[in-house]
């Protein structure tokens, strides 16, 4: 079977185009976090990165729940899935369409994020710290993604997004455990230790297994009912 | 005869509900109305026809392309509607316009022109300004502007008020002068039925109930008003559908009307009074109650 990139494409520009102001309203509120973050004072630190983890966590919720649970429950879906796509275009295009409308906010608020880390006083340490947070929140979006695309059920959608979202708490938690991270948050040098490396990469390629695998399953489905 | 649809053996399974056995065709430039009360298998059957199910046996052939395998190419010259397909809120007519268009070769900017001043549309107010009538217009609108070989819609009329229906049945009425389009559409409404399509068929409860031409079933069908005692065993009679009695009385349905029936009929001891044909919505209720296969 193959991909008919063009629709594809036009199914991508569709989610894109349905999402983009509230992206934009993400990514403000992304830099108001990282504004306060930047002041340099304890309580606004604290402040700041509360509001940017909720502000992560919640982009990537309103991606995956407006482009899959709502497309289904306001019965757009049957509109999207009467144009000429097969079951193996919907996916890669909704799979395609989650991730840069993810992506999009996420990549540009770490970056903002990165930019504030090193070029205010704050410890260059935060570099990695910040790199391991952002980890788990794709992650958490990878595994979310692959649940509301694999269910029909907007219940079980919905819990898998909010529980592995909340899950940041007891990961954040097992960072401060681990002394090879803790300890270098507040060095003025960016170290990479072989316990934060090795984390990075277990998230990062888990994230892409867990997406590979929902394209796969999806892929061989000949009809979409 | 070149074949718009043609469905063969299908069956297909869901956990609450099976369509079962069924084969049916459409020739190229007929109308079918597939009539059905709710949960009847209509949907099931439009899924099918547009290659978003697969059926579990049989097989699906729309336009010359298998189906599900060659869904995109059919899907290229379907236009589909159905009553539970919704357009994106916050957007507005000219941005599905827009869509469709780069989807569907065929668009043609100039119908689309045409219909959105038949059906009184504003192109650049989001849908959620639209009322329902409005909405369900819009959809056809994008439906039949891509100039779909065959049309399929899925209760196209339920929920609207008279003026929305009728203006959407007209609409329908002139896209049916293109000898070479092809349509297929459900409704529990007969009359809407009766009012466009050349073949009438029945569905009940996942199985086919009867297919024919619209003027052959009301030909068939006769409701007659006898007098006397109805003869044990009249009700299985292979042409009578149904017999009812009221006292002296008695109605009789009959699906398979032939002249030599009254004389029969008086041999038996029934004197027919009266003969009516009947009105498409009486011959589903009796086929349907009936239990009759085609």
């Amino acid at each position: 079977m193959n991909l008919n990139l063009p629709v594809v494409r036009l199914l991508v520009l569709k989610d894109w185009q349905l999402f983009q102001k509230q992206l934009a309203l993400y990514v403000l509120a992304g830099f108001v976090a990282l504004c306060f973050i930047g002041l340099g004072k304890p309580w606004a630190f604290y402040v700041g990165s509360l509001m940017l983890i909720i502000v992560l966590v919640a982009s990537a919720c309103f991606s995956i729940s407006t482009s899959l649970l709502v497309e289904r429950k306001d019965k757009t879906l049957a509109f999207a899935m009467s144009l000429p796509v097969s079951p193996l275009d919907f996916t890669a295009a909704k799979l395609a369409g989650n991730v840069l409308t993810f992506a999009v906010p996420f990549l540009v608020i770490l970056a903002g994020t990165l930019g504030v880390v090193l070029a205010t006083p704050l410890p260059d340490g935060l570099v990695v710290y910040s790199l391991l947070v952002f980890a788990w929140i794709g992650f958490a979006f990878a595994v979310s993604l692959a649940v509301a695309m694999s269910v029909e059920s907007e219940g079980w959608a919905t819990f898998a997004m909010i529980g592995s979202m909340v899950l940041i708490n007891p990961y954040l938690m097992a960072l401060g455990q681990v002394p090879a991270i803790q300890t270098r948050i507040a060095q003025d040098a960016i170290v990479w230790t072989p316990e934060a490396v090795g984390l990075l990469a277990v998230l990062g390629g888990l994230g892409v297994v867990v997406l590979a695998a929902t394209a796969w399953h999806h892929a061989r489905k000949p009809a979409f009912y | 005869m070149t074949l718009a649809f043609s469905l063969s053996g299908i069956s297909k399974r869901y956990p609450q509900f099976a369509l079962q056995d069924i084969s049916l065709s459409l020739p190229e430039g007929q109308v079918m109305g597939l009539v059905g009360v709710n949960g009847a298998g209509k949907t099931t059957l439009l899924r099918l026809l547009t290659g978003l199910a697969a059926p579990d046996a049989g097989e699906v052939r729309v336009l010359g392309h298998r189906l599900p395998e060659g869904q995109v190419a059919a899907k290229r010259e379907i236009g589909f509607a159905s009553e539970d397909m919704r357009l994106y809120r916050t957007q507005s007519l000219r941005w599905h316009m827009d869509l469709v268009c780069r989807a569907f070769p065929g668009w043609d900017d100039d119908y689309a022109a045409t219909l959105m001043q038949r059906f009184d549309l504003r192109a650049d107010q989001p849908l959620e300004g639209f009322s329902h009538g409005q909405r369900v217009k819009a959809l056809l609108l994008l439906c039949l502007a891509r100039r779909p070989r065959l049309l399929l819609l899925d209760e196209p009329t339920t929920g609207l008020d008279p003026v929305a229906r009728i203006e959407v049945l007209e609409a329908l009425a002139d896209v049916l002068r293109d000898e070479r389009r092809s349509v297929l559409f459900s409704s529990h409404n007969t009359h809407d039925v009766e009012q466009l399509a050349d073949t009438i068929t029945f569905v009940h409860q996942g199985r086919l109930v009867a297919s024919d031409d619209r003027h052959a079933f009301v030909d068939r069908w006769r409701r007659l008003i006898c007098q006397g005692a109805p003869p044990e065993g009249l009700s299985g009679w292979p042409e009578i559908a149904s017999v009812r009695t009221s006292g002296s009385l008695v109605e009789l349905k009959v699906r398979q009307w032939r002249d030599d029936l009254p004389e029969r009929l008086a041999a038996s001891g029934l004197q027919v009074q009266r003969e009516d044909a009947m009105a498409l919505e009486d011959i589903f209720i009796t086929a349907v109650r009936s239990g009759a296969v085609a």
